[in-house]
């Protein structure tokens, strides 16, 4: 039996405060924590209260009082009001305990009381962390009505950017992304070293083998090197290949001189492990301080190569798609704006030798592009294939336009890899296929089943 | 290119309309001081000057025209930062900083001439490797310029060392400071400013073929009139059918596919928007973490979790604008902006209104004046040091701000 996962999300959530905080008193820090998340979901239970109450009255509408336009109108339209002054939302909802049981009909009782006041937003302060606040008394009263219960960061949030990049094969210059040597070990070690990054996650084979290729070894000759310090920009990710590293975070955001400059060491990481993913976004500064605690060696990886393997294998595989678009005639009266949608949506699937991708009879429901690889095209009655299949080739397109069964089997010779859209994905993108086809030629709509358009259609 | 166009026709109809003999330009024009310079700027600020009252909602036909023709976003000749008086600092970024100014103007009336003016020091936008963003940026908003939930850049000029845009001035602030004083917006007033949205990314994509790429409360003003202005066109770019892979946003507002790499477009926007409303109705966007990488991580998975009984419209207008997936995006997928507009969540909206400026907003700033400044929060004052636009890295970029 699993333990339920609103439980788990709890416990992580409180094991991630505890390595934050490390508080001296741990039972009284828990007990706090949790009240602190009752009360938050319990305020978040009477803003859905609110957002269910109904049009025109309630307490939605005392958001504000003074001028609301909707609150005066049983029919929730928008009307002209001539009062235009700003008030304060009435912080109603953490008044009552939210443990007793009868807190929201209470606080939606108060509704009506609220008057109008002038006042401007002024100095109504949230905190803007949980940490910097001091600790709650395990009574929710008036007191605490300013608080925001939840460790949300309330500030102005910062834009990031990372360096502007324009994918090699629009820029005529021949990047290859560099290629560092490395022993199968060492490969099924980095390997596993990324499997838990998300980043790394969606790679397909060439982008994984490109990545690993491109990690360049870092030999850290002794103890007390940093490797990264907190405050800097950051390039580089690395993943640990041998040895030991302390990290540390000093509270006022960047390493310091001094003795306690560093901060507090919050972690170690050794083997197998890794640090300054977020280099791999966009240039952001160091979040810690990385010491290496012996003589180590680290794989390193920059953010342009990252994102530039990425980029290039998704460019490249994106004009591919659209110029295999182009050859399908049902689709030729696509404009370009549209094909690069149908490539976007185009999904990647492989199949080993010897499958049948479509089936003679079947309702057909998608249409495939050959990738990579050769298939064959089967018909009931004969034995050697009527059609061979290369890369480029297409076939089941009419599934797009209609519900008829497949008139073919298409059977893999290789391995191959086809992209595929269903009918329902290009009508939610697209509309209709006739609609579009009807755009050049009205005539054509009615002409589906010819054998110009498809072999498979032929009977 | 068209932009090129534009400054050049610009320039040579206001040497003709001051009388000037129109002769090539050989050295760098902010520098020329003669005489029929001075009257043409005279002439220019003039129109300023008398620039608000004229101001009424052009249909997205009149904004997306030429902006020749426009009354408003061209790249002037003849204004300088000493035509203006700097009153105080409304928002500061990395490389540029946004002041509260007042046209110095001799004739009656001038006084109430007040505009946003963003400086930009080019050798900070050279260091910060943000040249193309702020090219973009300029001519993103040179061609919008009119439209009206989007801030009006009246004008863009240039000096030795700075670039500058003259837009118009928000009194009301930042939704953002609504929002975070109120903590989180009522279900009617959500769907005012969402609504208003709307209608800005309706037209930047399918007027425009323009992806904005920061929308967040931080870029969102209200007006004297409790209308929004979108702000900060710093990521703006014109996209049209081909995808842009250069990260950039703001961390709780990035769509998985800017994340991934694998290519975005306008469909950011849409996700965004999601996380947008979002924000709005519940106080504070739907995925976040003390570490930036963790809220990446649950953005490219996707899964969102809404207040238990926030409005089942709400939730399914969010779940289909907050889609991994674009080609099943809300906004992305047939229909566009429209499939957005005849959602459910907006049906209390009528959009030609909207449009028109005809709804009343649910927050109008309380103002003193035009240049009331109450609703700005205090910025530090500029630091003192700064590095020369030396004669090198003026040979090797003055050319990239030949559009200003």
């Amino acid at each position: 039996m699993s333990l339920p996962s609103d439980y788990s999300n709890e416990i992580s959530a409180l094991n991630r405060e505890i390595v934050k905080a490390q508080p001296a008193d741990v039972l009284q820090f828990c007990a706090n924590f949790f009240l602190r998340r009752l009360e938050s979901q319990r305020a978040e239970f009477l803003l859905s209260q609110q957002h269910s109450s109904p049009k025109g009255r309630g307490m939605a509408e005392s958001t504000f009082p003074g001028n609301n336009p909707f609150g005066t109108s049983p029919s929730g339209a928008f009307t002209t009001s001539g009062m235009h002054s700003l008030e304060e939302e009435e912080e109603n909802d953490t008044i009552a305990s939210p443990t007793s049981a009868s807190f929201a009909p209470g606080i939606m009782d108060q509704a009506p009381s609220d008057s109008p006041r002038e006042s401007t937003f002024g100095n109504f302060g949230w905190s803007a962390a949980a940490g910097s606040k001091p600790l709650s008394p395990p009574v929710f009263g008036a007191a605490d009505k300013q608080s925001f219960p939840n460790n949300y960061n309330m500030n102005r949030r910062t834009s990031v950017s990372a360096e502007s990049l324009n994918p090699t094969s629009s820029t005529h210059d021949n990047w290859t992304p560099p290629f560092h040597q490395k022993t199968p070990d060492q490969q099924s070690r980095l390997r596993a070293a990324v499997a838990g990054n998300f980043l790394f996650a969606p790679l397909d084979d060439d982008q994984s083998a490109q990545v690993l290729g491109a990690l360049q070894e870092k030999p850290i000759p002794t103890k007390g090197i940093k490797v990264i310090q907190q405050g800097d920009v950051g390039d580089y990710f690395y993943v640990v290949e041998n040895g030991s590293f302390d990290i540390y975070v000093n509270k006022s955001g960047k390493l310091e001189s001094g003795p306690d400059g560093l901060g507090n060491r919050v972690g170690t990481v050794g083997p197998g492990g890794s640090f300054g993913e977020l280099a791999l976004m966009y240039n952001a500064p160091r979040a810690a301080t990385v010491v290496s605690t012996e003589a180590s060696t680290l794989w390193a990886l920059d953010r342009v190569t990252f994102r530039r393997i990425l980029m290039d294998s998704a460019f490249q595989r994106r004009r591919m798609y659209e110029g295999f678009l182009e050859e399908v005639q049902l689709l030729s009266s696509l404009t370009p704006y549209e094909r690069s949608k149908i490539a976007d949506a185009l999904e990647t699937k492989k199949y080993p030798a010897g499958t049948t991708i479509i089936r003679e009879g079947d309702v057909g429901e998608s249409f495939y592009i050959l990738e990579t690889g050769e298939a064959q095209v089967f018909k009931r009655g004969t034995d050697k294939p009527v059609k061979k299949y290369k890369k480029g080739d297409y076939f089941g397109e009419l599934a797009l336009l209609n519900d008829a069964p497949r008139a073919a089997s298409v059977v893999s010779t290789t391995e191959v890899k086809v992209a595929t859209l269903g009918k329902n994905g290009f009508q939610r993108l697209l509309g209709p296929v006739e609609g579009i086809m009807r755009r050049n030629d009205p005539s054509k709509a009615s002409a589906m089943d010819s054998d110009a358009i498809d072999p498979l259609a032929r009977k | 290119m068209a932009a090129k166009i534009h400054q050049m026709l610009h320039h040579h109809s206001s040497s003709k309309d001051s009388g000037a003999p129109s002769e090539p330009d050989s050295t760098s024009p902010f520098e020329r001081q003669d005489s029929a310079m001075d009257r043409a700027r005279e002439d220019e600020k003039r129109a300023l000057a008398q620039w608000e009252d004229k101001q009424r909602p052009m249909s997205p036909g009149e904004v997306h025209m030429d902006p020749e023709r426009k009354a408003v976003g061209h790249s002037s000749r003849t204004l300088r930062k000493q035509d203006f008086e700097l009153i105080k600092t409304l928002g500061t970024g990395t490389f540029a900083r946004v002041w509260l100014v007042r046209l110095l103007d001799d004739r009656k009336g001038a006084q109430d001439s007040v505009f946003a003016l963003k400086i930009l020091r080019k050798v900070d936008v050279i260091r910060l490797k943000q040249v193309e963003h702020v090219r973009n940026e300029r001519n993103v908003l040179a061609a919008v310029a009119g439209h009206p939930f989007i801030t009006t850049m009246v004008a863009s000029f240039q000096d030795h060392d700075s670039l500058y845009m003259l837009l118009d001035y928000c009194p009301g602030g930042e939704v953002f400071s609504y929002l975070r004083r109120a903590r989180r917006f009522n279900e009617p007033t959500s769907q005012f400013y969402a609504a208003e949205i709307v209608l800005i990314l309706e037209y930047l994509h399918e007027k425009e073929g323009v992806a904005y790429r920061d929308l967040k409360p931080e870029n969102i003003l209200i007006d004297a009139e409790g209308h929004l202005k979108l702000v900060d066109f710093g990521f703006a770019k014109k996209v049209e059918n081909r995808e842009t892979y250069t990260l950039c946003g703001t961390p709780e507002y990035l769509a998985p596919e800017v994340i991934r790499n694998t290519g975005h477009g306008t469909a950011v926007d849409w996700w965004a928007f999601g996380i947008l409303v979002y924000e709005f109705l519940v106080g504070q966007p739907p995925f976040w973490d003390q570490n930036p990488m963790k809220i990446y991580e649950q953005i490219v998975e996707g899964r969102l979790r809404f207040p238990s009984a926030m409005s089942s419209s709400a939730r399914d207008l969010i779940s289909g604008l907050c889609t991994v997936d674009t080609s099943k995006r809300l906004g992305n997928i047939q229909g566009g902006a429209q499939a957005v507009k005849s959602h459910p969540w907006f049906a209390n909206i009528d959009w030609d209104q909207l449009y028109q400026r005809k709804v009343q907003g649910p927050i109008v700033p309380h103002l003193r004046g035009p240049a009331d400044t109450r609703n700005f929060d205090e910025y530090e004052p500029e630091s003192g040091e700064r590095e020369a636009y030396g004669e090198e890295l003026r040979a090797k970029w003055e050319g990239f701000f030949d559009d200003f």
